[in-house]
């Protein structure tokens, strides 16, 4: 075996023991175990479902219910979200091997990502299967669709949280400022409301919202059922390639140095 | 992994299994979170960092198969640094470092140890470090187990360990992977009698298939016994590189001297025309450097202001000043030689040393003829050489006699 695929099987193996640990410690941990993966987003639909519906009865969802109309696009940005908070400290837990063993530390973050985009996927799906069952207009051949979407969603994730745990690892405040900004785009994200009910001035800026776009694409999917694909899908990927190849370079330029910083 | 490594004797003339070559490194220094950011500017912009810590400067050595090397020097030394160095943690500011070792084949004892995962997935995550196929390590987990013996312990987080666990574990999973160099930092005296045995037994096993220790360590005693070469680092510079035993010497003398603190003048006294007795030349041989057991002359002239015969006191003590033999003129009924007036001579001779290696002083001091009062001293420094690793300052006549029936 030579030395490049001996550190490929070695890096798969540690990749490997990664994943299922980032999965053990996480939820199989603590008491309530993997339901919290599907509890936190549940907990939340129905927050939104109270306040929009029945507070402000709020109408025009794309001729969705509101249920159906947000749990398709809540999911993918709380994996999202979930995945770039975790990864962003994931560096700090393995700081103990960082000093002392050479191993490639991306590996890390990508185990993080995984591990979180993974869970919260099966929700996903889990979720989408109560709300056919329940009598929700779910088309689930959409997944055909909706799946290569959450690939280029963890493609873009994973170069994202690349950033963000590289630069965590020397400046702490960005964990901190973080959490605000997820919440902000969060907002400014078409999750809570259709694109149509943007006033028309403000609408090109939303639009332009590459993750709206996301879920735009996986609710004429799900909801609508159009399978086909557009050119645009090809572009997103491209999008989501460049920010990954872009997040790696920033780690790779920094990582040789978290040895003297992490932890 | 499991396959033998060829014995020493073999693998001595094949290329280096590591090469360090004027190698140095430097840690950016920042202070406050702007310098963090600024740092994180400079380094993205393929600049150093601008404030820098040098840690390791023009540090050079091979490292070849079977050939164990001690790394010794005091806390801030660069010791860490350099064993990060050797393990591929940290890269070099300066010079190259050339592993010809299988990659991953390199392991700090107890290292990339998760204080959240039990004993055994600490085990995995140590042999996927490695690069060990699962079938393999399927077969080598009951033997790390065993020789951990750690009991129930090994289902428990590591964080719930005490140390002396962690190392046992740690060891365990050397044993079991058996690296092409095997890299430990201060480890040998932790754990029980017991233990420890199981480990110096282990060690000198894989030291005599050809295995190689980086050892560092304080204790002098295990890098003479476990290494053929030493290297004492200075302030992140190389102070001593060599055998392991001229090294480790050289070494303690300096301590030695340290603790002693300022040294003592070592000119012959000039006032020998002052009026007093006086040490006025002081001469060994040999000179500077003697092999134990050899035979020391310590020969030299004092002055007396009166004419008559001073008594002449030589003794010796460690360089830190630690007495270890004296004797002089009036204690054993002899006197210096006459030569003329006021000039007396003596000589005298040690047939066969008994010193251990070392640094010593050898002094000589001029009393009055009554052998009271204390004038003048003048010192020699003279090494000791040797091989041997018995304890101590000199050599007492001993042999082991068969238990008394």
């Amino acid at each position: 075996m030579n030395a490049d695929a001996r550190a490929g099987t070695r890096n798969r193996a540690l990749a490997r023991n990664f994943f299922f640990r980032e999965l053990s410690t996480r939820y199989l941990g603590s008491v309530s175990g993997l339901a919290w993966a599907l509890v936190h987003p549940l907990a939340l639909l129905g927050v939104y479902y109270f306040v929009f519906t029945k507070v402000f009865r709020a109408t025009g969802f794309a001729g969705q219910s509101f249920l159906a109309f947000v749990a398709v696009a809540l999911w993918p940005w709380l994996a999202a979200q979930e995945s770039l908070q975790r990864a962003t400290v994931s560096l700090n837990g393995y700081a103990g091997l960082i000093r002392k063993v050479a191993f490639p530390h991306e590996i890390v973050v990508y185990a993080s990502v995984a591990a979180t985009l993974a869970l919260q996927f099966a929700g996903y799906l889990a979720v989408l299967v109560v709300l056919r069952v329940g009598g929700e207009p779910i088309h689930l051949e959409g997944l055909v669709v909706a799946l290569p979407l959450w690939c280029i969603m963890a493609v873009a994730v994973a170069g994202l949280a690349l950033m963000l745990a590289a630069l965590q690892v020397f400046v702490r405040d960005v964990e901190h400022v973080l959490m605000p900004v997820l919440m902000i785009v969060m907002y400014l994200t078409p999750i809570l409301y259709p694109l149509t009910l943007v006033p028309d001035d403000l609408r090109p800026w939303v639009a332009a919202n590459p993750f709206g776009w996301l879920v735009s694409r996986m609710r004429d999917a799900l909801l609508e059922g159009h399978l086909a694909l557009q050119w645009g899908d090809a572009l997103a990927a491209m999008v989501a390639l460049a920010l990954f190849a872009a997040g790696r370079a920033l780690f790779l330029r920094l990582s040789p140095h978290f040895e003297d910083f992490v932890g | 992994m499991s396959a033998a490594l060829p014995s020493a004797a073999t693998a001595a003339d094949a290329a280096p299994l590591l090469r360090l070559a004027g190698v140095g490194k430097d840690y950016a220094k920042v202070e406050t979170r702007g310098g963090r950011l600024k740092l994180v500017y400079d380094l993205l912009r393929g600049h150093g960092a601008r404030h820098v810590f040098r840690a390791l400067d023009e540090v050079s050595l091979d490292l070849r198969r079977g050939e164990s090397l001690g790394v010794v020097g005091e806390n801030g030394a660069g010791k860490s640094t350099l064993l990060k160095m050797i393990a591929g943690v940290v890269k070099p500011t300066r010079g190259t470092v050339v592993v010809n070792g299988r990659v991953g084949a390199l392991l700090e004892l107890g290292s990339g140890f998760h204080p959240d995962y039990t004993g055994l997935a600490n085990i995995d995550l140590a042999a996927a470090l490695l690069g060990l196929a699962p079938a393999e390590l399927a077969a080598k987990r009951e033997e790390i187990v065993a020789f951990a013996d750690l009991g129930s312990h090994i289902d428990d987080p590591i964080k719930h360990y005490s140390s002396g666990m962690v190392v046992r574990l740690g060891f365990a999973v050397a044993t079991a992977l058996t690296p092409d160099i095997l890299i430990t930092d201060e480890v040998l005296a932790v754990g029980d009698e017991s233990f420890q045995r199981k480990c110096i037994a282990w060690m000198e096993r894989y030291l005599e298939d050809g295995g190689t220790l980086i050892l560092c360590s304080h204790g002098m005693y295990h890098v003479q016994k476990l290494c053929r070469h030493a290297l004492w680092l200075k302030d992140g510079r190389v102070a001593g590189y060599g055998a392991a035993a001229d090294v480790t010497q050289a070494y303690l003398a300096y301590h030695e001297e340290k603790s002693a603190g300022a040294k003592r003048p070592s000119t012959p006294a000039a006032a020998s025309a002052a009026g007093i007795y006086a040490i006025t030349s002081l001469a060994l041989e040999p000179s500077e450097r003697i092999a134990q057991g050899e035979p020391l002359v310590v020969r030299g002239q004092a002055f007396s202001p009166d004419g008559r015969a001073p008594v002449v006191l030589v003794g010796i003590v460690r360089a830190d000043g630690t007495p270890v033999y004296g004797v002089a003129t009036d204690m054993e009924d002899t006197a210096p030689v006459r030569l003329d007036a006021n000039r007396y001579a003596f000589a005298l001779e040690l047939p066969a040393l008994a010193l251990l290696p070392g640094k010593y002083l050898v002094r000589a001091h001029a009393l009055d003829p009554e052998g009271v009062r204390l004038f003048d001293h003048v010192e020699r420094e003279i090494v000791v050489s040797g091989q041997t690793r018995e304890l101590g300052l000199v050599r007492l006549p001993h042999r082991w006699n068969p238990p008394a029936s």
